[in-house]
């Protein structure tokens, strides 16, 4: 036990001496200094990358020019003499990219406006490692499903899949269509003659919507699948692993208008729909844009699936919107021809590929920044500037 | 517009917006559905004798008595098969006798023929008449007898696939030719190709594609001492191969033999293991400090600005291009490793994940409430002892939720280690073996497996339980994840 | 006027019995001289001149927004953490300008403890909450940090309820012991002078007159300067009290002279309600 009042030390005077003063100033600077260099090593990973893929595509386009890289079809880099047409590689790219997006966008953008705005709390709460999971998986567990399980399935029932597929989403939109038409044709009529022409016209418009739908049906009822590896398996798998990228981030979107802007929808009477699609949406337009650009990213970057379910085959499509044919795409391209190109380096075959990382490079660096520029947007928006 | 419409469009969006949700959920459903069926394909199956047999010979694993009573077994009931093919070999080669005597006799009686100048034109032309269609009988026997002898030597063949080389042959090198099908699934493949012959015939409309029409093999063998064959390999099959539910737990911990087709994935695991925590090495450290310093010590201004927009833009760069990097910087220029190597591999991912560390930590750090810095520097702490002594610990758990979907993000990832330290085969290596030597990693064999491997259909199961592995593994990363974060927002609230 | 109206009581102040401030003019312990302190352009508190006697209770009052807080937390000079705040004037510790050229932050600190308006233990131990302060001072040992934790605690008088507890996490502590711990904390460190940014604004009423108890306490061994908008707890605590209003000192002097007699106008308006 200590007697003395004193536990602890008696503190140091309140000034320090010049030099004590100096040695503070100067460990608090070389601390920062230190934290802030071990920081930037980020911005240095981003040059280095720039720097080491540009230094391996210069000499492709010194030796071959850009003209045929960027304008020729024809890809045949080990023949005699080799094409480095890469344009069927980056037409792939674009399929997959759009098709993804398609499966990706709609269906990401409403799961997030049910997540934040339909669904009660409990529910929502069991939805989010569902997302979260599909999140997890990797790419390469996907792609192994879409090569094992989903292109043998496309094959062989793949025209009976997307007949199904446009009854299930076809049959509820078109009833929609139906009601609201014949509810949009009508209301110029005499309140009597209303609901007999709102009978009549929806009685049409349904015998069309049902002719149309089972034509559709038949169509692709008839349609041979050549293949299951193909750009609509790639799209489609793809699409559902952008889909938690898209998710979250528009969902935070949409959390972030707030209530205030919804309550005041309401309570002029809007629905819930009439309040997303005329307020919310609106307010979270750069933030839901923000979502689609970083989806579009994890669509464009990614390798594994569309090397394992895209096909693989350097030419465009006949006709070009046909998503039953197989393509190549950048990164597909990239990961497989390496293993060849990897003996001769230093060829022209070698650095190609780096061109190609370049172009990859480029388009992803772009889209940061737009969406970057989309987010600020939002946040300048919910501000209220 | 009317009311009703009104709301029927509120509930169709209603109805659409459940409807994604339930598609989002049933996607993840269809997904893990079949991976974990057929995964589990890879622990537990229906064993043969055969797969004994290999378990005890090469792993040393087994009852020795037990197996090899049920060899004796199994022996027993393959008897008949191979007395049937030795008989039929003789029925084959007593016909080659019977024809070369035919022969013989034929080559005799045209000479003969050809001796006897005298004979009338017509008795002439009978005898030759007779001659040629002795001869046509003999080439269509001899056509017979080569078609036969093919098709034994193609029956042989998947029976010796099926059953493993026949009793008393020579020792094979390869281990899948050494032994018979070791899974009983892969057994009813095997004796569905025995019983049915496959072939694709072309449809009446020349565009469509051909149709896969099966043929029992018995039908070539109708008439034969063979014909029996065919029925009693049907019904003998499980007494010939003794299926038993098998556990096969050490899929996990052996090492792969002969490709792949046996043995189990350690190597790949260990490679993934290595791969993950040496990538945790280096981005972790980083990743938490730039938190550290962009949350307290930085302040809002162009450098903090250009320093978020150089993250986003890591975070954006296309994984294969990480890979290209990796091989033209670590292992090109740096020369970290003579060639692709786990160090190069992990380096690469690091840089992969640096992003989603930073961000992670960042946000742990942000949520530590300010109250317990300020309470902390009014006690004399300095700022950075505040930092280390209160900021950290409080954020702490969130920081470690990051980490460990960071680690998630690493286990998986493919791309970037493809020219960096993947190779399809290897041994499971020692730590000190991973700064200069690739690695076997999951997510790359089962790419690989899954398409470049010699006999992709015969080692699906092994396929399947690499993805298990792999998904199962990131999942349950994941799930840590969850439960911490779960644990972070209770004691919060508390 | 209907009859489920509540009655609300005139707000008055009274001025509880108790032992008179010391006659005799203490030590100055804090003195400010033409001090203010800007955030960016705005000015929060204005050229304010005043002493602040060695070993009293000192309260702050004035309406939110008036700047108390602001001087308070100036004194430690723990508005360093806020950017774009910045300090002119002097405002001098024994005859040291806290806001001088080469002093010591930390032993600044170390010398003024501060407590907080919500009680803010750290998601520690009760034994290394109180700990935390000595530790970092030098003392090392566990009988030693025994001892200092076990007097500091007895001080704040919550030795005995938390005796039995000290390994147990302090977020688990009710709102009232959350901040006597706290207090407890800052006094762990030997501190001159005892910040107390509104103590008691986050606690219930059986709490928050524990702690007035407690403040009564301190008196004579710390210097205590307390900011509160609560101006009955200012006359119930304190010996001098100063107004702040819109970043100006209007008033200070005893508390007594300041709630009975006061010189200014608006002081009188503030203390009886009729704005704040």
């Amino acid at each position: 036990m200590v007697s003395s009042d004193r536990l602890v030390p008696a503190g140091r005077s309140l000034l320090l001496s010049y030099r004590a003063d100096r040695m503070r100033r100067l460990g608090s600077l070389v601390g920062q200094s230190i934290l802030l260099l071990i920081t930037s090593s980020s911005i240095l990973a981003v040059l280095f990358i720039f720097y080491f893929i540009g230094r391996d595509a210069i000499p492709f386009f010194q030796a071959e020019g850009f003209r045929e890289f960027f304008t020729s079809a024809d890809w045949y880099p080990s023949g005699d003499p080799p094409a480095y047409g890469a344009l069927a590689i980056f037409y792939g790219s674009a399929m997959v990219t759009v098709g993804a997006t398609l499966v990706a966008v709609p269906l990401g953008v409403l799961a997030a406006l049910c997540l934040s705005d339909i669904l009660p709390f409990s529910i929502r709460q069991m939805v989010k490692p569902v997302i979260e999971i599909l999140a997890a998986i990797p790419s390469v567990a996907f792609g192994f499903f879409a090569l094992v399980v989903f292109a043998p399935l496309l094959q062989e029932h793949g025209g009976r899949l997307l007949a199904w597929v446009g009854w299930l989403v076809g049959g509820p939109l078109a009833v929609l269509g139906v009601v609201v038409l014949s509810d949009l044709a009508t209301a110029g009529l005499p309140e009597k003659l209303r609901a007999a022409g709102r009978g009549a016209i929806g009685l049409v418009l349904a015998v069309v919507a049902f002719v149309g739908l089972a034509r559709l049906g038949d169509f692709f009822h008839g349609l041979q699948i050549v293949t299951g590896v193909n750009a609509l398996n790639a799209s489609i798998i793809l699409g559902i692993m952008a889909l938690p990228t898209v998710v979250s981030v528009s969902e935070d979107a949409l959390q972030a208008v707030g209530r205030e802007l919804r309550e005041g929808s309401y309570a002029l009477g809007a629905t819930r729909a009439e309040t997303l699609v005329r307020v919310v949406i609106p307010a979270a337009a750069s933030g839901i844009s923000a979502a689609v650009i970083l989806g579009v990213m994890r669509a464009v970057g990614e390798t594994m699936v569309v090397w394992m379910a895209s096909g693989n085959a350097a030419h465009v499509p006949e006709p070009w919107y046909d998503f039953l044919a197989s393509v190549r795409t950048l990164t597909a391209n990239i990961a497989g021809d390496m293993g060849e190109a990897d003996q001769s380096l230093g060829s022209s075959r070698y650095h190609v590929l780096f061109a190609m990382a370049l172009c990859l490079l480029a388009v992803s660096f772009a889209l940061n920044m737009l969406s970057e520029w989309a987010v600020h947007r939002s946040r300048k928006k919910m501000r209220g500037q | 517009m009317r009311l009703g419409t009104r709301k029927l469009i509120d509930r169709g969006m209603t109805a659409l917006g459940i409807g994604s949700i339930v598609l989002l959920a049933a996607a993840l459903l269809v997904f893990l559905a079949p991976i974990v069926v057929r995964g589990l394909g890879a622990f537990v199956f229906r064993g043969t004798i055969e797969y004994r047999q290999l378990t005890l010979e090469k792993f040393g694993r087994g009852d020795v008595d037990a197996v090899e009573a049920e060899q004796a077994e199994a022996v027993e009931a393959r008897r008949p098969v191979y007395e049937m093919l030795s008989a039929y070999k003789k029925e084959l080669a007593d016909g080659h006798e019977s024809l070369d005597e035919a022969k013989k006799q034929f080559r005799a009686d045209r000479k003969e023929m050809r001796r006897h100048e005298g004979l009338a034109d017509q008795q002439r032309a009978d005898a030759q008449a007779e001659l040629d269609r002795r001869e046509a009988e003999l080439d269509r026997r001899g056509e017979q007898l080569a078609k036969h002898e093919a098709s034994l030597v193609e029956l042989e063949e998947l029976i010796r696939e099926l059953l493993g080389p026949e009793p008393g042959q020579s020792v094979p090198v390869l281990w899948r030719d050494q032994y018979g099908q070791t899974r009983w699934d892969r057994a009813q493949v095997k004796l569905d190709q025995i019983l049915n012959v496959e072939t694709w015939v072309d449809q009446d409309d020349p565009d469509q594609p051909r149709v896969r029409v099966l043929v029992p093999r018995a039908d070539a063998f109708e008439g034969t001492t063979l014909a029996p064959l065919f029925p009693y390999i049907e019904n003998n099959a499980e007494a010939m191969l003794l299926p038993r539910l098998t556990f096969y737990w050490r899929f996990l911990t052996d090492t792969s033999f002969d490709a792949h087709f046996f043995g189990g994935i350690w190597p790949e695991i260990l490679g993934t293991i290595y791969l993950t925590l040496g990538a945790m090495l280096f981005a972790v450290p980083m990743g938490v400090v730039a938190a550290i310093y962009l949350v307290e010590y930085a302040r809002e201004g162009f450098l903090v600005r250009v320093l978020r927009t150089f993250i986003n833009t890591l975070a954006g760069v296309p994984s294969i291009v990480f890979g290209l990097f990796g091989l033209a910087f670590f292992i090109s220029t740096m020369h970290v490793s003579p060639s692709k190597s786990v160090l190069a591999g992990s380096m690469t991912l690091a840089m992969l994940i640096l992003p989603m560390v930073i961000r992670a930590s960042e946000e742990a750090i942000r949520a530590v409430p300010a109250t317990y810095k300020e309470a902390a520097l009014s006690l004399g702490a300095s700022k950075w002892w505040a930092v280390l002594t209160v900021i950290l610990p409080a954020a702490l758990p969130g920081v470690l939720t990051g980490i460990v979907i960071s680690m998630g993000r690493a286990a998986g990832e493919t791309a970037p280690i493809i020219f960096t330290a993947a190779v399809s085969v290897g041994k499971p290596l020692w730590p000190w073996e991973a700064l200069s030597q690739p690695t076997p990693a999951l997510p790359w064999n089962i790419y690989n497996l899954a398409t470049e491997h010699e006999a992709v259909d015969e080692i699906r199961h092994v396929q399947y339980g690499m993805v298990l592995t792999l998904v199962l593994l990131v999942l349950l990363l994941n799930a840590a994840a969850i439960v911490m974060r779960a644990r972070i927002s209770k004691k919060l609230r508390a | 006027m209907t009859e489920n109206t509540l009655h609300i009581p005139a707000r008055k102040t009274t001025l509880p019995d108790r032992k008179p401030a010391p006659a005799a003019p203490s030590r100055v312990h804090v003195r400010a001289e033409e001090f203010s302190v800007f955030y960016g352009q705005n000015e929060a508190v204005r050229k304010v001149s005043f002493e602040i006697p060695a070993g009293q209770v000192t309260a702050i009052i004035g309406p939110s927004g008036c700047g108390k807080s602001t001087f308070l937390r100036a004194i430690n000079r723990m508005n360093d953490l806020i950017p774009g705040c910045r300090a002119a004037g002097k405002l001098l510790l024994d005859e040291n300008d806290v806001f001088g050229p080469r002093i010591d932050v930390t032993a600044l600190r170390r010398r003024v403890g501060m407590v907080f308006q919500k009680p803010n233990p750290f998601p520690k131990s009760v034994f290394d909450n109180v700990a935390y302060g000595p530790r970092i001072h030098g003392v090392r040992g566990r009988t030693r940090l025994m001892d200092v934790v076990q007097r500091s605690l007895r001080k704040a008088a919550l030795w005995d309820e938390v005796k039995d507890r000290l390994p147990q996490n302090a977020l688990g502590l009710s709102g009232g012991q959350q901040q006597r711990l706290c207090i407890a904390r800052a006094i762990a460190v030997d501190p001159e002078i005892l910040l107390m940014d509104e103590p008691t604004s986050a606690l219930d009423p059986q709490a928050t007159s524990r702690i007035e108890d407690l403040i009564g306490e301190l008196r004579g061994n710390y210097t205590v300067i307390a900011v509160t908008h609560n101006m009955q707890q200012a006359a119930r605590i304190s010996d001098f009290t100063a107004f702040f209003y819109e970043g100006d000192l209007i008033d200070f002097g005893p508390t007594t002279q300041l709630f009975t007699n006061p010189r200014e106008k608006r002081t009188e308006d503030y203390i009886t309600g009729r704005f704040g």
